[in-house]
């Protein structure tokens, strides 16, 4: 059976710190003026004393039926035997229809290369050589979880199964490869706390 | 910004410039000049039938045409990141794509322009020192017909294509409407219109009172009214979809493109023309008049344009 790659990030785990924004940028060597993978922290959200705030992971969501795949006039965006949407630098013109197209806002054009940009997973420096994606690996506190949807015995399997989750704009029928687990204020935030000191 | 996650310019909703709008103007333009012009041609009365010259508007949309396609074309290739690989979108093509299939359309669409171009202008190719042309012309010249045909119907496509290229992104409620390409196709007549009556005029030295002059004339109040109709159907798909649909209507009111939408598309674009008509006849029908109210036509247009792509990026699902 093919693979169905996909991504978990547990805004419950997620402290905001920017490890994986950072291991990203070091591993694509990516320009200073663009990104391809960043959390923001937003909020507060809620009275004091039960305020929280949102871990927004902003990066390419690897749509199943991607918007930016079928705009690309020549065909430079791309879904590999992978399933994962990739860019064929060679083929790119740079005409922008993917940067506008995409609903998550994730492409931009690396003004580098001159060629559209966005997170493959790591598709060609990592996942080919059997590694995580480097942003999984820095992750610091395990909120970030990759592996095969399509192996029941995956992690990632198990965590969808037992953990609510959701997608972004699943309206859009784009059908992201990245699931997001929600924040939980109250009892789940001190069991978490007590979790990442090791007192459970 | 310092956001401890990064610089955000790079999430900028709007990725297509005032560039862009140019570019769509002119392919609108383009196509809606030709349009009027061959339409008029077909539906000229038996003794302009007789006749073997050809009328100043059909000349004018034969200059304007070629011209401004090749300008919009122009504006849509510098705006490439690597504008010296635009050649790449020649050669690669991926059918599921709108602006490939556009690429395809406006690879016809631009030499039949030019082939018909030097069909209809060929008694003024000398008076151009662009004698040198005339054989061509003749050779072109049997072909009239299909060159006609084929040309009236590929300047459909890239009238509509342009509204199609916008509509296709689900990303923003005010583009991904099915009317954006019907209200692209209709402001291009209007366009076309207007640019054929300053060009005929100033160009062909026609009179003012001319027969095709006033017959081209007589179609600019349905396509307004048409025009303004499909306006007021993109509003209403945005108001009754509700949510984020509905909060696009916000650009209506607030920034910028609000005043862009007012005065200029409402204003200059319909305003004018239509009290333009309340004018004596007299004075309604100088040169001058006539000059002014097409270029405030054009205003609406372009302004059309660069309201719907600018708004339209601003709201995002
Ligand atoms: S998130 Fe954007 S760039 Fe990534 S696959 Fe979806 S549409 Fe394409
Ligand atoms: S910028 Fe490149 S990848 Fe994006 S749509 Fe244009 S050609 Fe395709
Ligand atoms: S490295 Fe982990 S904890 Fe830090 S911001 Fe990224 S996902 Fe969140």
């Amino acid at each position: 059976m093919s693979k169905r790659l996909i991504m978990i990030h547990d805004e419950n785990k997620c402290i905001g710190c920017q490890a994986c924004n950072i291991a990203c940028r070091s591993e694509n060597g990516t320009p200073d003026e663009v990104t391809r993978l960043q959390v923001r922290v937003e909020g507060p959200f809620g009275d004091a004393p039960n305020l929280h705030f949102k871990y927004n992971r902003v990066s390419c969501q690897q749509c199943e039926d991607a918007p930016c795949v079928k705009v690309c006039p020549t065909g430079a965006a791309y879904v590999g035997e992978d399933g994962l949407v990739s860019i064929k630098a060679e083929k790119c013109v740079g005409c922008m229809y993917c940067v506008a197209a995409c609903p998550y806002k994730v492409r931009f054009m690396n003004p580098e290369t001159k060629v559209a940009d966005k997170c493959n997973f790591c598709k060609e420096t990592r996942l080919a050589k059997g590694e995580l994606p480097a942003c999984v690996t820095a992750c610091p506190t395990d909120a970030l979880i990759f592996g095969d949807a399509n192996d029941p015995s995956s992690e990632v399997v198990k965590i969808l199964n037992t953990k609510p989750s959701y997608q972004d704009k699943t309206h859009l029928g784009t059908k992201p490869r990245l699931y997001r687990i929600p924040t939980k204020r109250g009892g789940s935030s001190h069991e978490q706390y007590l979790g990442r000191y090791g007192a459970i | 910004m310092n956001n401890i996650w990064g610089d955000m310019a790079q999430y900028d909703p709007v990725t297509w410039n005032w560039i862009i709008a140019i570019y769509l103007f002119m392919a609108g333009l383009s196509a809606g000049s030709i349009l009027i012009g061959i339409g008029l041609r077909w539906y000229r009365s038996e003794d302009d039938r007789k006749s073997t010259k050809e009328s100043a508007i059909l000349k004018a949309a034969a200059i304007i045409s070629p011209i401004a396609i090749s300008l919009g074309l122009a504006c849509l290739v510098f705006d490439l990141t690597k504008p010296f690989h635009f050649w790449l979108i020649l050669i690669n093509y991926n059918f599921e794509s709108v602006m490939a299939l556009g690429v395809l359309a406006l690879l016809a669409y631009s030499p039949l322009g030019i082939a018909y171009a030097l069909i209809v202008l060929r008694d003024e190719l000398p008076r151009w020192k662009l004698g040198f042309l005339l054989p061509v012309a003749q050779v072109l010249m049997p072909f009239r017909k299909a060159i006609e045909v084929l040309l009236f119907i590929l300047a459909i496509g890239v009238g509509a294509y342009t509204g199609f290229l916008i509509s296709a992104m689900n990303a923003y409620p005010m583009l991904n409407t099915a009317v954006l390409p019907a209200l692209f196709l209709v402001s291009g007549l209007s366009a076309g219109a207007a640019a054929n009556l300053v060009v005929a005029l100033l160009m062909f030295n026609v009179d003012s009172h001319d027969k095709e002059l006033s017959k081209m004339h007589r179609l600019e109040l349905p396509v307004m009214a048409i025009e303004m109709m499909f306006l007021f159907m993109l509003f209403c798909a945005l108001y009754f979809k509700g949510g984020a649909a509905a909060l696009a209507l916000a650009s209506l009111t607030t920034g910028v493109w609000a005043s862009v939408f007012w005065i200029g598309v409402v204003g200059i674009g319909f305003g004018i023309p239509l009290l333009s008509m309340l004018m004596p006849a007299s004075s309604r029908h100088t040169k001058t008049a006539m000059i002014m109210v097409a270029c405030s036509g054009l205003t609406g247009v372009l302004a059309l344009r660069h309201f719907i792509i600018y708004a339209g990026q601003s709201y995002i699902y």
